[in-house]
């Protein structure tokens, strides 16, 4: 099994999702040891502008990540500008400091537990077509290194 | 004495006054009025009282304000002879100006033929003054006793809710070292670390509220913590220059610089398009000052349609006054903005260090 794999390479595993689907960005958030409470943070990215979200702790509930966190659902945005209003937009700094236009945010899951996000988004709105999601939710089935992507599949 | 005649003195006094004076008769009727007076009635009136017809001062009158109503015509002074109409309020329909209110007395001059004198002097100048003072004074109850009860809830969060938590938490943490076996740690494990969350995010409900550091330690204190949470949450950059060495001012003054610095930054954040931004607090000149600058994108001060709901800045000018304060936006597109505020110190109130 993937997930008892010790040293899993996140950055490799992120980049050549980037490559193979053209995103425009790939990051993923872990949720932190205890040592660190326990902190959902932005771990690895790639694609990314800057370095501006590496400093944000994540809330559960709270944005794109956040909701995803919470709820253990899929989450996606086709259009940022149709779909948010602009006057909220701050409560979502990852989009705002890479100016992403599309999103999609993926729950990973350990031990029936969401233990952090994999988020892919392009600079483009429009760009998540149907046939780009199947084939990306097929990459992703069942596991992306040593987290699942659904739940209850385990034991 | 100086030898005027008192006929003269009354012609004057009657031709000059700001005070608007009629002569009536006992129906009511307009007997004579001085330039004040006429000032005041509709053209229309003038006219037919200069083409002789007889005019009721009705015919202008709108009420006068009694013990039970605001404006009414029950118990019209005109008619009532026993009540004391020596001062009180009545409404005119006025040329130009719509209802107007006026202090008025009226009193009867010669019992014989009937003729009263009316009196009235305009109060709109002194309503204002009131209507404004009224206000400010509601501002600041209403302001006062929402920061009371987000000071209580927030105190009652971190005081109660809290430390019933942190208390679970380290029961928890002591089952580790009781002879469980790997499944139940594992599970205590996820407890444990979605409790944290939780404590973490009710602390964090109970500084957003009300900073107790704001009361406790002032507001260099309060700005670093908040600073420090606007970064993790938005990846904000404040470059803060507090030059205060913690000095203590009135409660009011310190909740003032806060809420509006907190607004401030806010805006920036949304609006700016930018993730840096200058904070210094200082004391000069007497005034406790506050600049909150960035180098974003921006924007027009007077724009009609401004982005959000455009009360922000409002309600920052608002607070500034409570406490006498001078709030200064400069914004150019494309530059920038800073915010400048100055709040003057009497001697009594600000400086003392603790």
């Amino acid at each position: 099994m993937m997930r008892d794999e010790p040293n899993f390479d996140f950055q490799q595993a992120i980049d050549s999702l980037r490559e193979r689907f053209d995103f425009d960005l790939v990051s993923i958030a872990l949720v932190q040891s205890a040592a660190d409470q326990f902190v959902l943070t932005w771990q690895y990215a790639s694609g990314n502008l800057n370095e501006r979200y590496k400093r944000i702790v994540l809330h559960s509930g709270k944005g794109i990540a956040g909701m995803v966190f919470k709820t253990g659902k899929p989450m996606m945005i086709q259009n940022i500008a149709d779909e948010l209003d602009p006057n909220d937009l701050f409560n979502y700094p990852i989009i705002v400091a890479e100016q992403l236009q599309a999103v999609c945010a993926t729950p990973l899951w350990k031990e029936s537990r969401v233990a952090g996000v994999l988020l892919v988004g392009f600079r483009e709105a429009n760009r998540l077509t149907a046939s780009l999601l199947d084939d990306f939710r097929q990459y992703l089935d069942p596991s992306f290194g040593p987290y699942f992507t659904k739940e209850l599949i385990e034991e | 004495m100086i030898d005027i005649p008192m006929s003269d003195l009354l012609r004057n006094m009657y031709e000059n006054s700001m005070e608007a004076i009629f002569f009536v008769n006992s129906e009511g009727e307009i007997l004579h009025m001085n330039p004040a007076a006429e000032n005041i009635l509709d053209y229309d009136v003038i006219e037919q009282l200069h083409k002789g017809e007889t005019i009721s001062i009705c015919s202008s009158c709108a009420g006068y304000t009694s013990e039970e109503a605001m404006i009414s015509c029950v118990n019209c002074f005109l008619k009532n002879t026993k009540e004391d109409f020596s001062s009180f309020q009545v409404y005119l329909n006025t040329r130009g100006r719509g209802l107007v209110p006026y202090a008025a007395s009226f009193h009867v001059i010669d019992e014989a033929r009937g003729i009263r004198v009316f009196m009235l002097l305009n109060l709109t100048k002194q309503y204002r003054t009131q209507e404004m003072l009224y206000q400010t004074n509601m501002t600041k109850y209403v302001i006062k006793a929402q920061e009371d009860e987000r000071k209580r809830i927030s105190r009652e969060l971190h005081d109660s809710v809290a430390q019933e938590l942190l208390s679970s938490l380290v029961d928890l943490r002591v089952l580790k070292y009781m002879n469980a076996d790997e499944v139940v740690l594992n599970k205590l494990q996820q407890t444990e670390a979605s409790l944290t969350r939780l404590l973490d995010d009710i602390r964090r409900l109970a500084v957003e509220l009300r900073p107790a550091s704001l009361d406790d330690f002032g507001l260099e204190a309060a700005f670093r913590s908040h600073f420090k949470w606007l970064e993790k949450n938005y990846g904000l950059l404040i470059d803060f220059k507090a030059e205060l060495s913690a000095a203590r001012y009135s409660s009011e003054i310190e909740t003032v610089v806060y809420r509006i610095c907190q607004e401030a930054v806010l805006n920036a954040l949304k609006y700016a398009n930018t993730d840096e931004m200058l904070v210094r607090l200082f004391e000069e000149e007497g005034e406790l000052q506050l600049i909150v600058q960035d180098e974003g994108s921006g924007f027009q001060l007077n724009a009609k349609d401004p982005r959000g709901t455009g009360l922000g800045l409002f309600g920052m000018r608002e607070r500034a006054e409570l406490v006498q304060g001078q709030l200064t936006i400069l914004s150019e597109v494309g530059v920038g903005t800073t915010i400048h505020l100055r709040i003057p110190l009497s001697s009594n109130q600000g400086g003392g260090k603790q």
